[in-house]
């Protein structure tokens, strides 16, 4: 297999693993803002902030309004981290390594691709906007479900599935991040009165929730959450499931090197999280050092089987 | 008739559908009766679920503008092209006598040139081509073949006769919209190719594989082909694409591979270095190895030549090859079969003034508003002169352009080219078209069952080429006998 194509699938299932994740975040972002009373310090300037895009959103946007925030991340074509961004690039991807994938494959993002580029403007609109998420939800399973229905497990498959599971882990830091933020001292009382239902969005941005009852038997609260979506070893965007993917995947691929070693390192890592005792700044730590690790372990993926550009 | 045919003239030139607005031809019976059967408004349904498919499955084509490279969808006609497999299967026995004259021809010119020597053709036409490379000389390809892969325009004229008008042999592009236009007309009209006996094309992806196998420097174990693209910015990335894809070959691009001092090929893969043993190049001579070639190429590879002259790595078609891809050795070609084949070609060419011939020349230049003068080596319909439909102007400054380099200029009379029912805006029309089909030639030679039919979509207009508004069309080789 060579080298580009196999960082032309690393980065197509990437970008269309954020496609999926910001249509579920916002998705759900929206559902739990209309539980809340109005007043309660949650807000869509939350999801700016998870996704580390303050200063680019403020550069173009006064107030992190509904509108404004929903735009910026579904819609915005100059913002590289937007889901319309994310489903370009994963287009553009797909379409210079058609020839290792089905046909229907090119031919599913395309379609998806068309129809957002074609209804861009509906994200503004509230309910046109959940068509619009739902639609592209659909989408990208459809995708994935083709892959796992049509593809041989091959190379090819081996560096999509680890492009999908470094995305994966890194969007599950990411919203647990966003928990981090519901665990602050000087949270309200108000807010601590609507915690359950905060905690059960949590895991609903990562289709956990059924999962999560069916494992814990009991009512959702704060630790059981964090401890299942980082170390959870059945859970599909858990932590430590995408890591032991990311694992298989890499001893799949020739010429790993150095990497499983590095992988182990991760796992132990994450292992060794204890989710029950954690302070809020604790887990802000270990979850922007877990998103650096995750960083350098790309940075290895790449050098050791990308193309490495020669100088222009 | 319905109101779609209403007006329908019959008269500008050769109709390959229609003998006039109420009379189909033989050939188009059945399609005429079953779009008789249509209302309008299913027609416009069709046309729009061809539209979206094409849309959907991304069929494309880049077309190169001061505003930066544009993706397009392929322009496509619902209306088919259909031809009588009776007709079609003289047609198939003159291309392939064509394409084998023709690489008789390119072996001999890098050869003893016994043409050349025996006073067939002035040697000065040779010496003079700009795509004759001296760095081929004495190299025997296997087969003895060098355009593997060639893709010949048909035009039929008033008189109702198919003239070859030109043979693409360098890198001939298309045959991905032809496979694909048929996937689009099953979607569209299921009922209809259910009905009406069409010879399948969907086996040229396994001819191709077939025919590049046949040329690798080794028959043991596996060969590994590669498709060797400039590029996503090349305007039919495409095709180079979804080819790759048809044949199981890998897409590459000049920097995934490399030369070794062994004179071998590599490609760099996630495993190391891996051998290719055969390229189906995508690039122009030009561009294929900046060693020997032009030195700014980036989307070549250094040492190419080198591997390919030793032997190790086959290349398609072979560099050289577009030595017969050149409108003044196309005026030959017919004494070429006559010479190497000793045979008469079935197919004519269009009678060619070479503007090198003093006398042609001075006819030329007496009759340029008649005339379609065409560079000896452009494709694409690029900087040529229909006299009947140019200003006064752009006569005369061809003519200083002719007579500057007349080496480079040939010139033909206007054909009246056959025209074929098109929808334009929910009507049918007239407009004139072409025909492509692609001949393979490795150990055996294999012909589409007709090929890319290219349709000029403006009225009047006889250019057919996509990047300057043409369309395409599906096309029907179908037997008559049984229906």
């Amino acid at each position: 297999m060579l080298s580009r194509s196999a960082e032309r699938l690393y980065w197509l299932a990437r970008y269309l693993e954020r496609t999926e994740n910001i249509a579920r975040l916002v998705n759900v972002h929206m559902n739990l803002l209309m539980d809340l009373p109005k007043g309660v310090e949650m807000g869509w300037r939350q999801l700016i902030s998870i996704n580390a895009s303050e200063q680019e959103f403020y550069k173009k946007n006064n107030v992190a309004s509904e509108r404004n925030v929903t735009r910026f991340l579904l819609a915005d074509q100059s913002y590289p981290g937007s889901l319309f961004s994310s489903l370009t690039a994963a287009r553009e991807n797909i379409r210079t390594s058609r020839e290792l994938l089905p046909d229907e494959a090119w031919e599913q993002v395309n379609e998806m691709y068309l129809f957002a580029k074609n209804n861009l403007e509906t994200v503004a609109n509230r309910r046109q906007r959940v068509i619009f998420l739902n639609e592209i939800l659909k989408g990208c399973q459809r995708f994935t479900g083709l892959l796992s229905g049509y593809m041989s497990h091959n190379h090819p498959y081996s560096f999509i599935r680890l492009g999908r599971n470094i995305e994966r882990a890194d969007m599950t830091s990411r919203i647990l991040d966003l928990a981090s933020l519901l665990l602050s001292e000087s949270r309200s009382d108000e807010v601590r009165q609507y915690e359950t239902i905060l905690w059960m969005n949590i895991l609903k941005a990562l289709n956990a929730l059924l999962m999560y009852r069916q494992q814990k038997h009991n009512r959702v609260n704060g630790d059981d959450v964090l401890n299942f979506l980082l170390q959870d070893t059945n859970l599909p965007r858990s932590v430590i499931c995408c890591i032991s993917e990311i694992s298989t995947c890499i001893s799949k691929l020739p010429n790993s090197d150095q990497l499983p070693g590095k992988v182990n390192e991760l796992e132990a890592y994450v292992k060794a999280i204890d989710s029950e005792n954690t302070t809020q700044v604790q887990l802000r730590g270990i979850l922007d050092d877990l998103q650096n690790k995750l960083g350098n372990l790309h940075h290895q993926i790449a050098d050791n089987w990308f193309l490495i550009s020669s100088p222009e | 008739m319905k109101s779609i045919w209403k007006n329908y003239k019959t008269d500008i030139a050769y109709d390959e559908l229609m003998h006039s607005e109420f009379q189909s031809r033989p050939v188009s019976h059945r399609l005429c009766q079953y779009l008789d059967s249509l209302k309008k408004e299913d027609i416009d349904k069709r046309k729009i679920a061809a539209e979206l498919a094409i849309m959907e499955m991304g069929i494309s084509f880049t077309v190169y503008s001061d505003e930066g490279n544009i993706d397009r969808a392929w322009p496509f006609d619902i209306i088919p092209r259909i031809i009588d497999a009776a007709e079609w299967k003289i047609i198939e026995k003159g291309l392939k006598q064509r394409l084998t004259a023709l690489n008789c021809f390119i072996s001999d010119v890098y050869g003893d040139q016994a043409f050349l020597k025996d006073g067939k053709m002035p040697s000065e036409i040779i010496t003079s081509s700009k795509n004759f490379r001296k760095e081929c000389i004495g190299m025997e390809p296997k087969h003895n073949v060098w355009a593997n892969i060639c893709g010949t325009d048909l035009v039929r004229d008033k008189d109702g006769i198919m003239y070859v008008l030109e043979d693409n042999l360098r890198v001939p592009s298309g045959v991905s919209y032809m496979l694909e236009n048929r996937i689009i007309t099953k979607r569209v009209f299921p009922e209809l190719l259910q009905d009406i006996d069409i010879l399948p094309i969907d086996d040229y992806p396994t001819h191709l594989h077939d025919m590049l196998t046949s040329i690798a420097p080794h028959q043991n174990g596996l060969i590994t082909c590669a498709v060797l693209t400039p590029g996503i910015y090349n305007s039919a990335y495409f095709e180079h694409a979804y080819l790759a894809q048809q044949i199981g070959a890998q897409l590459v691009e000049g920097n995934d591979l490399v030369v070794n001092d062994d004179d071998c090929v590599y490609m760099k893969t996630i495993e190391g270095l891996e051998k290719v043993d055969v390229i189906y190049r995508r690039i122009d001579d030009d561009f294929l190895d900046p060693e020997v070639f032009r030195k700014d190429s980036t989307l070549g590879v250094p040492g190419l030549m080198r591997a390919w002259k030793a032997g190790n790595v086959a290349l398609a078609n072979a560099p050289g090859a577009g030595v017969a891809d050149d409108k003044v050795v196309y005026a030959y070609v017919p004494e070429m079969i006559r010479y190497y084949l000793n045979e008469e070609p079935i197919l004519p060419n269009v009678p060619t003034y070479l503007c090198s011939n003093k006398d042609d020349l001075d006819y030329v230049l007496a009759h340029l508003a008649e005339l379609v003068v065409k560079p000896a080596n452009e494709s694409g319909g690029y900087g040529m002169l229909v006299g009947p439909h140019a200003t006064t102007k752009e006569v005369e400054s061809f003519r200083q352009i002719i007579k500057k380099d007349p080496r480079n200029y040939i010139a033909q009379p206007t054909l009246s080219i056959s025209t074929a029912p098109t929808l334009c805006k929910g009507k049918l029309e007239p407009r004139h078209i072409d025909l492509r089909p692609f001949i393979l030639q490795g150990e055996n030679t294999f012909v589409t069952a007709g090929g890319l039919t290219r349709v000029a979509l403006k009225k009047g207009s006889l250019v057919v080429n996509s990047s300057q508004g043409g369309g395409s069309k599906d096309t029907w080789i179908i037997n008559m006998e049984d229906s």
